[in-house]
């Protein structure tokens, strides 16, 4: 053993560039595969363990208004499907009575209300995931108030209207299952019973939202059908738990999965690195496997010498990729974790790494024990004079009319014949470019202003909501009276909201929220068809259309005041709002079943978005006023930041993944290739030439491999996009990508990277002396 | 036609060459020989600017080889110089033809077609035509040997350097080559070799002893006391 150590030890010495090589890929290996697998862990336990603890409804609607109590208790008592029932109290308070640090929330597009902890389920949860709990003059602000004004515990929130004012200590902060999203439109503060109260006195509006769990394997619509028939409140929009999971998956979901994919292709692309380096350092063992088993080394001993070797480097690695997979975990997951907590199931960032770093270290000791018994199958000669790996290669011919441009055509005839061997590198480039454009292209997506009208949300200057309340119609006028004579309303369309039946799937009849307008003045992106334009003509949301079973071309009946009528499919569009489930067709709603009015506006050029809707919720002061451009940084800020960062990190990692790789190839290159480089010297080749020829061969497989990635990141990567939307259960959705960006500078980049490390990598050729080249 | 002024060379604190010095003239066929180690193989890469010297001066044709940029070097020994190493080493991804032809086309002195007739010349002469298109595994070692002479000779060059070319052959294929480089230098071409075989040695006109880095002896060989008998003997004297 002490010989063989002995023997490892000079071996280091001898092969440094080798070793090195190996041990930054081994090392690199470890880190990935253990960082990836650390994510893993942590984001299923995350996203998994909210859920479990804080046990969100199946099931809500909420309204505003007084309600009979006794008839939701009698409705309750009589569906045996229902494991539990609650109605949470909400103290809605405007906005700009709300003041955070100074601040008020009045810019702010949630609706805010003030609600106590439940009992039984649909528990707010403190920052260690436990139900959180708060004292008289304590408040629990939410994650997303957290994040997005920096808000911490001992903060002071302010409620003020007129002379009455409340403060409140910010105590913890809550994380909510079915609210923690931007995409949820409505934000829940933690308060006790008795502030509740005495705020109600004060300011706010009370909005009930009435809660229900199902028994297993029961369908939401069974109750939503059963509630609306027994003519139950519902001044207010009813979520569905799939509509919770969906924002919420899209929310924080969306960047876990990109992070998963991500690290599935550095586990992939290290064990294809590893794979390559352990065969090309073997290789070059040849002729010492060659001597040792000349000087009659049983093959075990020499298998043992070697796997020693392996043993100790991935050992080291190991250890190192653990322990460095602990802040590559906590940087990516930072964000989950912040929304979700750590979970229940918190040994799997543990054991998940550890497993990985375990398979990977069996890998390598098999792959080294089955390259080298291969080696040690020829005869002591062949492997001395490394006859197998000039067989392989063949030749390529040199031009007939001469080299007009010699160091192109030789390094392209080099490749032709040694392509085999930049099969890895050029697949590791492929994968480094899609690693950049992937999330790359998911981020311009989702920024574009084009995404939103993806959402089911039409691309415009300002949107007016009018909903909730008792008289929509006056509102309503009030409203078009104002946009008929604002000279700075370059356009507007007023969109109804209200109810049908129709039949699904079983031949049941549903209640289908249909969106009542001119579809054509802000339209939106049709997943397939188109929007209505007659009469006869109806178009289904995504999920909509599921439900139904109902495709473009498909008719549909409808049941509206007792009429059937028989309408076209004629779109799919896919949609976030109201749950996802919409329609949009040219239904005459009787005032009375208006439920409410939406409103999309455009300004005229030069106009200040800002201060003229500003200007506009002083003069309507019932309506809800947003901004289109704010609308999508309130609501996909959060999405975007994480994004935005997971694509810093994509880019910095490709780009130190392609540098490394570089080096090491061609270091390897320029081992094997030693005594070809001498005799292009010998010949009359300058060092420059060589370089040139080597840096040529790797940029032609670069440049190959970009065009490669680019192809497979818009077709492969939108798939992978599409799967990972339809996970949150958002249907197929484009991805738009930047072309300067995808096309220009991200290829420019990835290839100046490259040659700045050719420049630097090839240096040593200008050191190699043509003498001990061929003397060797 | 090169004038070797005291070079030296050294390797770390060994002193390979020392001081060594003597002239090359054009049509010369000089062997240079020694004890293994002695230095010899490292005076014909002085020589050729393969290597770099530690002192003194190499003069070509009035240039200063050891002055020259890496590039003019290259150049340099592109158009003036061939080369013929032990174990022949050629492109092993390139045929022997494009082995042969590769310096012409990179030398782009003349035009390709010329560069090919003048190889299929040199291979019909050094008897290996119909061996074009083979690989460098494909052939023997005396053919690949008699390629590399072609290779050398393709950009018609001033000198042809050669270490030890017939170290790795049998007794034909070595006498095969003796026979062409002896050929060539009766055509006037100018010849450096290495070589520790007195057979080798014999077929030149004058004869370096290298011991310890410096020229021990020297022996002029057109006064025809070049048998491989009398070279023996002198050879025994001059290693005591």
């Amino acid at each position: 053993m002490k010989l063989l150590l002995n023997l490892v030890r000079k071996d280091f010495k001898r092969n440094r560039v080798i070793t090195t090589a190996l041990a930054v890929f081994l090392i690199l290996s470890a880190v990935f595969m253990a960082g990836g697998l650390r994510v893993t862990g942590i984001m299923l336990s995350s996203l998994n363990g909210l859920n479990k603890i804080a046990v969100p409804p199946e099931y809500v609607q909420m309204h505003k208004g007084e309600y009979d109590e006794q008839a939701f208790a009698d409705f309750v008592a009589k569906q045996d499907y229902l494991e539990d029932a609650l109605v949470v109290r909400m103290l809605n308070v405007n906005n700009a009575q709300i003041i955070c640090n100074g601040e008020s929330l009045e810019k702010c597009l949630m609706d805010n209300g003030f609600v106590t902890q439940n009992e039984n389920f649909d528990y707010l949860l403190d920052q260690n995931n436990e139900i959180a709990i708060v004292q008289d003059g304590e408040i629990g602000v939410p994650v997303y108030y957290a994040e997005g004004l920096n808000l911490r515990a001992g903060d002071t929130i302010v409620l003020q209207n007129g002379d009455y004012q409340k403060e409140f200590k910010v105590a913890t902060i809550i994380r909510d299952s079915t609210m923690n999203s931007s995409l949820s439109y409505s934000k829940r503060f933690l308060i006790s019973a008795n502030d509740q109260n005495e705020v109600a006195l004060h300011m706010g509006e009370w909005e009930y939202c009435f809660e229900f769990l199902l028994a297993e394997e029961v369908a939401p619509t069974v109750l939503e059908k059963a509630y609306l028939e027994a003519g139950l409140p519902s001044n207010g929009v009813a979520v569905t738990a799939g509509i919770f999971n969906m924002i919420n998956a899209f929310s924080y979901g969306l960047v876990a999965l990109v992070i998963i994919v991500i690290s599935i292709l550095l586990i992939t692309m290290s064990v294809l690195c590893l794979s390559y380096i352990i065969r090309a350092t073997l290789a070059e063992e040849n002729h010492s496997i060659g001597e040792m088993k000349a000087i009659g080394i049983p093959g075990k001993e020499i298998i043992k010498l070697y796997q020693i070797k392996y043993i100790i480097l991935v050992l080291i690695a190991g250890v190192i990729g653990y322990l460095a997979a602990i802040p590559f975990g906590e940087f990516f997951s930072a964000t989950v974790i912040r929304y979700c907590g750590d979970g229940s199931s918190q040994w799997m960032q543990w054991l998940f790494p550890l497993v990985g770093v375990v398979l990977l270290s069996i890998f390598v000791v098999f792959r080294c024990h089955r390259i080298i018994r291969k080696h040690l199958k020829r005869t002591v000669m062949a492997l001395i004079r490394g006859e197998e790996n000039i067989k392989k290669e063949g030749h390529y011919r040199l031009p007939s009319k001469g080299l007009k441009v010699g160091n192109f055509s030789m390094a392209l005839g080099e490749l032709k014949c040694k392509w085999k061997e930049y099969f890895v590198i050029f697949l590791i480039f492929v994968f480094s470019s899609f690693l950049i454009l992937l999330p790359m292209n998911m981020n311009n997506t989702i920024n574009n202003p084009v995404f939103l009208t993806y959402m089911g949300i039409g691309k415009s200057d300002v949107r007016i909501d009018i909903q909730y309340s008792d008289n929509l119609a006056q509102q309503n006028e009030a409203v078009m009276t104002y946009l008929e004579n604002d000279p700075a309303i370059e356009r507007y369309a007023v969109y109804q909201n209200g109810y049908v039946q129709s039949q699904n799937i079983d031949g049941e009849w549903e209640y289908l929220r249909v969106q009542n307008g001119e579809n054509a003045v802000f339209p939106l992106e049709y997943l397939e068809g188109q929007a209505p334009q007659e009469e006869n003509e109806m178009a289904l949301s995504y999920l909509n259309a599921v439900d139904l079973g109902k495709k473009v071309g498909d008719s549909i009946t409808v049941s509206y005041q007792g009429k059937e009528r028989i309408l076209n499919v004629c779109g799919i569009y896919q949609d976030i709002t109201y749950g996802g489930k919409t329609a949009k067709a040219a239904i005459d709603f009787d005032s009375k079943d208006i439920e409410g009015y939406m409103i999309y506006l455009d300004l005229q050029e030069g106009i200040d978005i800002d201060s003229k809707v500003a200007q506009m919720r002083t003069i309507l002061p019932n309506s809800k006023i947003t901004p289109c451009n704010e609308f999508v940084y309130q609501t996909l800020s959060s999405i975007i930041t994480n994004m935005n960062r997971v694509q810093g990190v994509a880019v910095v990692i490709s780009l130190i993944l392609t540098i490394l790789i570089t080096v090491m190839f061609l270091q390897l290159m320029m081992a094997r290739e030693h005594s070809a480089i001498a005799v292009k010297k010998a010949i009359g080749f300058s060092t420059r030439d060589i370089r040139v020829q080597l840096g040529i061969r790797i940029l032609v497989i670069q440049f190959v491999a970009i065009i490669a990635g680019t192809l497979l990141a818009n077709t492969l990567g939108e798939a992978i996009f599409a799967g990972m939307l339809a996970t949150v259960g958002v249907a197929k959705i484009k991805l738009l990508v930047e072309p300067v960006w995808a096309y220009l500078l991200c290829p420019a980049v990835q290839l100046g990277v490259v040659v700045m490390t050719i420049i630097i990598g090839t240096n040593t050729v200008r050191s190699y002396h043509i003498r001990e080249q061929i003397m060797e | 036609m090169i004038n070797i002024e005291g070079i030296s060379k050294s390797f770390k604190d060994t002193k390979v060459l020392n001081d060594v010095s003597f002239e090359i003239e054009k049509g010369d066929f000089t062997a240079v020989m020694g004890a293994s180690g002695s230095g010899k193989s490292t005076l014909l890469y002085s020589v050729s600017g393969m290597d770099n010297i530690s002192a003194g001066q190499v003069i070509f044709e009035g240039v200063n080889i050891s002055e020259l940029r890496e590039r003019e070097l290259s150049r340099f020994r592109l158009t003036k110089m061939g080369f013929v190493f032990q174990n022949a080493q050629m492109l092993k991804n390139l045929s022997i033809y494009d082995n042969i032809i590769l310096p012409g086309l990179v030398a782009k002195k003349e035009l390709p077609e010329k560069i090919r007739k003048r190889a299929s010349e040199l291979m019909g002469r050094m008897e290996i035509s119909g061996i074009e298109n083979r690989d460098i595994k494909e052939v023997s070692g005396g053919q690949l040997q008699r390629a590399s002479i072609c290779r050398a000779m393709i950009n018609k060059p001033d000198i042809l350097f050669l270490d030890e070319p017939t170290g790795a052959l049998n007794s034909e294929a070595t006498e095969q080559v003796l026979e062409i480089l002896e050929e060539l230098n009766n055509e006037g071409m100018t010849i450096m070799i290495v070589t520790h075989d007195p057979r080798v040695a014999a077929k030149a006109k004058k004869v370096l002893y290298i011991r310890d880095g410096q020229i021990a002896a020297s022996k002029d060989l057109r006064n025809g006391s070049g048998s491989e008998f009398e070279l023996g003997n002198w050879l025994k004297e001059v290693h005591l």
